[in-house]
């Protein structure tokens, strides 16, 4: 018992100090420095700091450098995989096109047919308005005005910009131009208090005048008939009833907020706005 | 071409180190099979369990010290954590040795399990005592028996290296 200790003992007091051959350390020497340096890394000692933050920034870039063949083989496999990709989506979009060539010409005959039905009904789009001017415009200035809802573009008459002029944000009636200038125009809101549009509601036959009262989310709708409900999730249409704006361009929808009332917000986000659309979409008289 | 002789021998006989450092510096990650990572393996603690067994003149103490350093950083663990690890496998390993009259590959396999679950051990005594480090030790359980499963594979392939580099000079060994 006591020689198979010994002999335990002298096989790890072999391992631990012999150095071999081509050993430059001993295993004892070698674990002791490790222990150091976890003792002194624990303790965070202030020569460590820099010490690691150099060795840090060393091992990082030979990292950096060591991970390249693997970023090279990501790389080719991707522009592989990209390649085969673009292929696939090259022959769809023949496809697609030849398709869509054959739908042009379709749709050219049926719009020729419906132009001339329409002349037949004397009921022609062109007959009642145009929209033959559009011009896009920045916003200039959008201050926070408790008076006025309005925000400031930077075209003006110079531009072609009349009074009355419709403005769009994103495909959506954000507000009509009040004030023209040389080189710029404000825009008074759907959300000003003194905006006033008369609209029409989704599925109905419902009409109504819109305003605002000061903000996006909360619209007022004036005028409905007694006893009428609004109903969430129905989009609200300028009638053009005023003889003013084109009838049909959406303009706000109705919603459920979170408690359970129904109320009416913008489809246009006039705060997010930074180039507007301004067209003559009214009613040429 | 006697230089390029000379480069390349010293090449080939540093490669174990090389590899040692190498993949030190890099993590190489493999695609998971599954919901398990069949290649998740310590590749250094094999290479460091076959050099010190078989071959200790080819891969000094000193090499494995600063690659458990690297390690270290890389890992982002206290610093001198991987080392005292890997120089815990090599302190069983050069025990293995010494106790050992004659060597056989399974024998050594079978050794390497002790040599794993010390190393291991004192692994994560470090981390849980002397960094914050979370570990996952389910990962850990499946890392050490992939590496103790392709321990063969690997035996095999630098014994076979060492017999065809190092034919004359090692024949007395295998």
């Amino acid at each position: 018992m006591a020689d198979h200790r010994d002999d335990f003992i002298i096989a790890i007091r072999y391992a631990l100090l012999k150095k071999g051959a081509k050993q430059k350390f001993s295993l004892f020497f070698l674990i002791v420095l490790s222990i150091s340096i976890i003792t002194l890394d624990k303790f965070e000692l202030s020569f460590m700091s820099p010490v690691r933050a150099v060795l840090n920034d060393f091992v990082y870039r030979v990292s950096v450098v060591a991970s390249q063949p693997e970023k090279i083989k990501k790389n080719v496999e991707k522009k592989i995989t990209n390649h085969y990709n673009v292929m696939k989506e090259n022959k769809f979009l023949i496809d697609e096109i030849e398709y869509l060539k054959r739908q042009k010409f379709n749709n050219a005959y049926l719009s020729s047919e419906n132009q001339l039905l329409k002349t037949a009904l004397e009921f022609s789009e062109n007959k009642n308005f145009e929209q033959n001017f559009s011009i896009v415009a920045k916003v200039i200035l959008d201050q926070e005005s408790p008076y006025l809802k309005s925000v400031l573009i930077n075209k003006g008459t110079n531009h072609g910009i009349e009074k009355g002029m419709t403005v769009f944000s994103k495909d959506y009636l954000m507000g009509t131009v009040i004030e023209t200038n040389y080189l710029s125009s404000r825009v008074l809101l759907l959300t000003d208090l003194n905006s006033r549009l008369p609209i029409v509601i989704e599925d109905s036959t419902i009409n109504g005048i819109l305003g605002g009262l000061g903000n996006k989310s909360n619209l007022n709708i004036a005028y409905l008939p007694d006893n009428y409900e609004l109903e969430a999730n129905k989009i609200i249409f300028t009638s053009g009833k005023d003889g003013f704006i084109v009838p049909g361009i959406p303009v706000a929808e109705t919603y459920l907020n979170k408690k359970n009332k129904i109320l009416i917000r913008l489809l246009a986000d006039p705060n997010q706005a930074l180039v507007v659309n301004v067209t003559n979409g009214q009613i040429n008289n | 071409m006697y230089y390029f002789k000379i480069i390349k021998d010293k090449f080939l006989i540093s490669l174990p180190i090389i590899l040692l450092y190498f993949f030190s510096f890099y993590h190489f990650q493999i695609p998971e099979v599954g919901k398990i990572n069949f290649f998740s393996f310590n590749f250094q603690m094999i290479l460091i369990y076959f050099y010190v067994l078989k071959f200790p003149e080819n891969l000094g103490y000193g090499n494995i010290f600063v690659a458990g350093i690297i390690n270290d950083t890389v890992l982002g663990i206290s610093l001198g954590t991987t080392s005292l690890s890997y120089l815990s496998l090599s302190l069983v390993t050069s025990y293995v040795r010494n106790a050992t009259l004659r060597s056989r590959m399974t024998s050594e396999w079978f050794a390497f399990i002790p040599a794993l679950f010390f190393s291991n051990l004192v692994f994560l005594i470090i981390i849980n005592n002397f960094s914050n480090v979370s570990f996952y030790y389910l990962e850990l359980l499946q890392n050490t028996f992939f590496t103790f499963l392709f321990f063969p594979i690997f035996y095999y392939i630098f014994s076979q290296y060492q017999k065809i580099i190092f034919k004359k000079k090692d024949n007395a060994q295998f």
